[in-house]
């Protein structure tokens, strides 16, 4: 069966050189449109200049946590489909745990308590639920936008969040972008490429897949333009009242106002703040109201 | 008040209706009021006081605290100023560096991020004796300075400060491959100047396309001399260096505190607990090791690693990474030519307290232990051991020999690559062939660099062995221009890993390291698979599971094996289970390659070459992976060429075509390495 040299038409020479019925390259050529158009959001753009605000940074991070923890159940529930399971690789990817270390990082023990799900992270998650439950053989293009992004871009990202917002180099807060158990990026995505080409699928299904990876990229853009209208109203909150205690530069370690360091619990502020809660502490009043006492006894006894 | 004058000592009652208590009400009255004055002193006061005082210190630049590098660098005895311009870190880095080394030459330096500062104070800089601003800058984007660079640039801009008495220097930090090459260095390097500044040395620029530690480094080389011309200081090492940690010995010590060889945490080898990883190794008994070939000077060998209860899993493809052990004979030699007790109990103790690494391995422990379980001793010392060691050297020769083979210059470069590299001397070997070189034994276990642990291909598969790793290795054995013997340190650990009745006598501390070493997800898919020499090793784990699937009733795909050795009758590893597993039908092909059993060599990409119609029908319509095993350097690289090759001819392609056509198959997954060299 050797072709003939010189007896192939250009078109099918090139078929030699490309399988366009690899899901793995129609995925790359199909979603390419919308990767360009995600990494040129201003968020995006931002993000990768370092400048992005903590609060924002916090706000990325659970909006990443919700996401993930939906896309991972899904995920498990599919293991044996076999529309999914080549593509099971809990140990390697799974983000959830990290994410949760972060959370606990920035938020603290409670962090439970203090989080919610945004409206657009919301859409998203619902997205995958559904996916999940009722078009499994699409949730493949979840996995695919998220995961072989976080495995290439997302090690420029790691770098950038550390500095920019002054983390610590044990890496806390960044766990997220730390893959422990894949100590070759590119040759896991060589593997997972191979994964997504074992799945039996028609032509029609690895057309809807596309079709939904495109999707994924929009509903990320949306959580990025909600991300981004947080972002500046956050800045105009800082503009009026109180007293400009910080002007964001420098190192915040060494603003006399800030008495814990970086990422602990939201609250302790400067010693004004910390006077005040002081003051309403039972002990302090104790005190107070002893001295008052005492010294109501004295002005009565003077004056008697 | 009233008359709240002070009264008598309490215990001297005032008046005569108070003589029996031993406080009167007017001393009560008294202490309550002091107690509450206190208080309120104490608790409120102060906090009262601090809040107006604040808002002063913050946001504008003042001359107070932190804004002016100029106060600190006077107050922390500081005259050199490295400011960095860095976006992920690497400039940043290279200014920490910088401003360690100034300690070499009598100078102080500090790394600062010019956004913290009031950089405007350069003008002031003159201030301080010998004093010099050095800037990391990096180029980002469309030629933009960093974040952290841009008040800088916006200032260098717009100012016309005389910056005369300013001497500075520039490395920037840039990439060919961008148009606006090194943008932010050569702008700021032209711009102190235009506003008088001095300039004592070349602008460097560093291009990561490249190599930017090599340009960083020849930069710094040249650097230093340069300012110490222009202070007039002592560029050489002749004063002491710069020690990282403090030696501290102890005389008294408790010996359950004392590591003799953990890799983490203390006793870990005692009280083993899972999970086992890199810093928690599970030690494994040896339950086999058996030699492989029947014959040759080499010694290729199996062995069997026992990991019930450990609760490790593996995958076959997996590595199996061990923690080996320095031969003892090499480690009393050193002790013995430094004349040391090697028994002696030590800390290697941080001198910069606010580092992460408290101590360059496990402390306190023995200098015997140190030298066996953490350092390398086996590998020729990196040039810039030989530089902290040279001022131990009192034969002058000597002294020189070593400086000069860890300098820049070319002449120095080749004499380190010939004395050093290819006669490759160890540290051992470079304290026999100096006699006058005798360092402190403490000073050379901070430079030695840490003994790694080493990987090796699993060659087994989980399904059929899931309580043992099996590993298959050869010893490495050579003799050196300068007639040493040397001998690879974990190859020869292992050979005398013979299993022992009493099975802690032979234990291998391990982890399992997951790869991307696969089979294809569907058994039905064919693979070919090419491992000469122990490249064979994951082969006999891919073929063990190919085998256990077919049991299973699973449909398999035709298994391919392209293997070679030397010699059919000396070093043809597992060749009755590869002959059972053919035998069975479960290896389609074995097809061996003996190189040197005629006069041409004969590898594996001659039979590969011979069986070319094969392999193309089972690449293009059997959707076969390809995975390599083996040599980095020539047997893989011949390999490939060999598959562009087949694809050309029977694909009907050209050569770029053909190329084009095997990276996908890498980019896919389809053609997979697992290669060292």
């Amino acid at each position: 069966m050797v072709p003939v040299p010189g007896s192939l038409s250009s078109a099918e020479l090139s078929c030699f050189t490309c399988s366009p019925t690899d899901l793995s390259e129609l995925l790359k050529k199909g979603t390419k449109e919308s990767h360009d158009r995600a990494t040129n959001t201003q968020f995006v753009k931002d993000f990768l200049k370092g400048r992005i605000k903590k609060e924002v940074f916090k706000l990325a991070t659970v909006a990443l946590y919700f996401t993930y923890s939906a896309l991972e159940e899904e995920m498990d529930h599919n293991k044996d489909n076999p529309v999914f399971a080549p593509l099971y690789f809990p140990l390697e990817l799974h983000r959830r745990e990290a994410l949760v270390k972060d959370m606990e990082y920035f938020y603290g023990e409670d962090w439970k308590e203090k989080i919610q799900c945004s409206e657009a992270t919301q859409q998203y998650v619902d997205r995958i639920r559904h996916v999940g439950q009722h078009e499994p053989e699409l949730l493949v293009a979840h996995a695919y936008t998220r995961y072989m992004g976080d495995l290439s871009g997302g090690q420029v990202l790691k770098k950038v969040a550390q500095r920019a917002l002054k983390l610590p180099p044990t890496e806390e807060g960044i766990q997220f972008y730390m893959f422990e158990n894949i100590s070759n990026a590119q040759q896991f995505k060589q593997l997972y490429r191979a994964r997504m080409n074992a799945l039996d699928l028609d032509k029609n299904t690895k057309e809807r897949i596309v079709e939904e990876a495109n999707r994924a990229f929009k509903l990320n853009m949306q959580v990025f333009d909600e991300l981004e209208k947080t972002g500046l109203s956050l800045a105009d909150e800082a503009q009026d009242g109180g007293v400009p205690v910080h002007d964001g530069k420098g190192d915040i370690r060494k603003c006399p106002f800030y008495a814990d360091k970086l990422g602990g619990t939201a609250g302790a502020g400067c010693p004004y703040h910390t006077a005040m809660s002081l003051a309403k502490q039972p002990l302090v009043q104790l005190i107070l109201a002893a001295w008052v006492a005492l010294a109501a006894g004295a002005a009565a006894w003077y004056v008697m | 008040m009233g008359d709240a004058g002070v009264k008598q000592t309490v215990s001297t009652p005032d008046s005569p209706a108070e003589q029996d208590s031993l406080f009167s009400m007017t001393d009560l009255f008294l202490i309550s009021l002091i107690t509450g004055l206190l208080t309120y002193w104490f608790f409120f006061r102060k906090k009262k006081e601090e809040v107006p005082e604040l808002p002063k210190i913050s946001p504008v630049a003042s001359p107070v605290r932190d804004s002016s590098f100029i106060e600190k660098m006077k107050k922390t005895g500081r005259n050199i100023v490295v400011f960095y311009g860095s976006q992920t870190g690497t400039a940043e880095e290279f200014a920490n560096r910088l401003s360690k080394d100034a300690h070499r030459y009598g100078l102080r330096g500090m790394a600062a991020d010019p956004e913290e500062y009031d950089l405007s104070d350069l003008s002031r800089l003159s201030e301080i004796d010998k004093s010099l601003a050095v800037f990391c800058m990096a180029t980002y984007g469309e030629g933009d300075p960093t974040d952290n660079a841009q008040d800088f640039y916006d200032w260098l801009q717009e100012t016309d400060a005389d910056l005369s008495g300013l001497r500075f220097a520039v490395f920037g930090l840039g990439n060919k491959t961008y148009e606006h090459f090194n943008a932010m260095g050569k702008y700021v390097d032209k711009r102190l100047e235009e506003l008088g500044a001095q300039r004592i040395f070349e602008l460097g620029q560093g291009d990561d396309d490249g190599n930017l530690e090599e340009d960083f480094i020849t930069w710094r080389e040249q650097f230093w001399p340069a300012v110490c011309e222009h202070f007039g200081v002592e560029a050489t090492g002749e004063e002491s260096s710069i020690r990282q940690y403090e030696l501290v010995v102890h005389t008294d010590v408790n010996m359950s505190k004392v590591y003799t060889g953990e890799m983490g945490r203390l006793k870990s080898y005692e009280n083993q607990k899972p999970p086992f990883d890199a810093k928690n190794p599970f030690l494994a008994p040896v339950t086999v090791n058996r030699k492989l070939n029947k014959g040759g000077e080499r010694h290729l060998m199996h062995l069997e690693l026992d990991i019930s209860n450990s609760k490790i899993r593996y995958e076959s493809g997996d590595h199996v990474a061990v923690y080996p052990a320095n031969d003892s004979s090499l480690v009393n030699q050193i002790g013995e030519i430094l004349q040391t007790d090697l028994d002696t109990i030590m800390s290697l103790n941080n001198l910069d307290e606010e580092s992460n690494k408290k101590h360059p391995f496990p402390c306190p422990t023995s200098y015997r232990t140190a030298l066996t379980y953490y350092l390398d001793i086996t590998n020729p010392p990196r040039t810039n051991v030989l530089y902290e060691l040279a001022q131990y050297a009192t034969e002058p020769g000597e002294q020189e020999q070593l400086r000069k083979m860890a300098s820049s210059a070319a002449e120095g470069k080749a004499l380190y690559l010939s004395w050093v590299v290819e006669a490759r001397r160890n540290i051992l070997a470079i304290l026999q062939d100096m006699p006058s070189l005798r360092p402190p034994i403490d000073h050379l276990c901070e430079l030695l660099p840490r003994l790694q642990a080493r990987y090796y291909s699993i060659a087994s598969s989980s399904k059929v062995h899931p309580n043992a790793i099996h590993i298959c290795a050869v010893t490495v054995e050579y003799e050196t221009k300068t007639g040493r013997l040397n001998k690879g340190v974990a190859t020869n650990w292992l050979k005398n890993k013979v299993p022992h009745e009493n099975r802690s006598k032979s234990l291998v501390p391990m982890y399992v390291r997951k790869s991307q070493f696969r089979l294809p997800f569907k058994p039905s898919t064919p693979v070919i698979m090419i491992g000469p020499g122990t490249g064979i090793a994951p082969f006999m784990g891919f073929i063990q599971e190919r085998a256990w699937l077919k049991q299973q009733g699973k449909e398999v795909g035709d298994t391919v094996l392209y293997y070679g050795c030397r010699h059919e009758n000396e070093d043809y590893l597992y060749r009755e289970e590869l002959a059972r597993f053919h035998e069975d039908g479960l290896l389609t092909q074995l097809n061996v390659a003996f190189s040197r059993d005629q006069a041409e060599k004969v590898y594996v990409q001659h039979l590969l070459r011979k069986n070319k119609e094969n392999v193309w029908k089972l690449l293009n319509e059997g959707n076969a992976h390809v995975y390599v095993c083996g040599d980095a350097r020539n047997m893989a690289r011949d390999v490939q060429n060999t598959f562009y090759e087949i694809v050309a001819e029977f694909g009907n392609m050209s050569q770029p075509q053909a190329v084009d056509y095997v990276k996908k198959l890498m980019t896919k997954g389809r053609y997979s390495l697992d290669v060292w060299s």
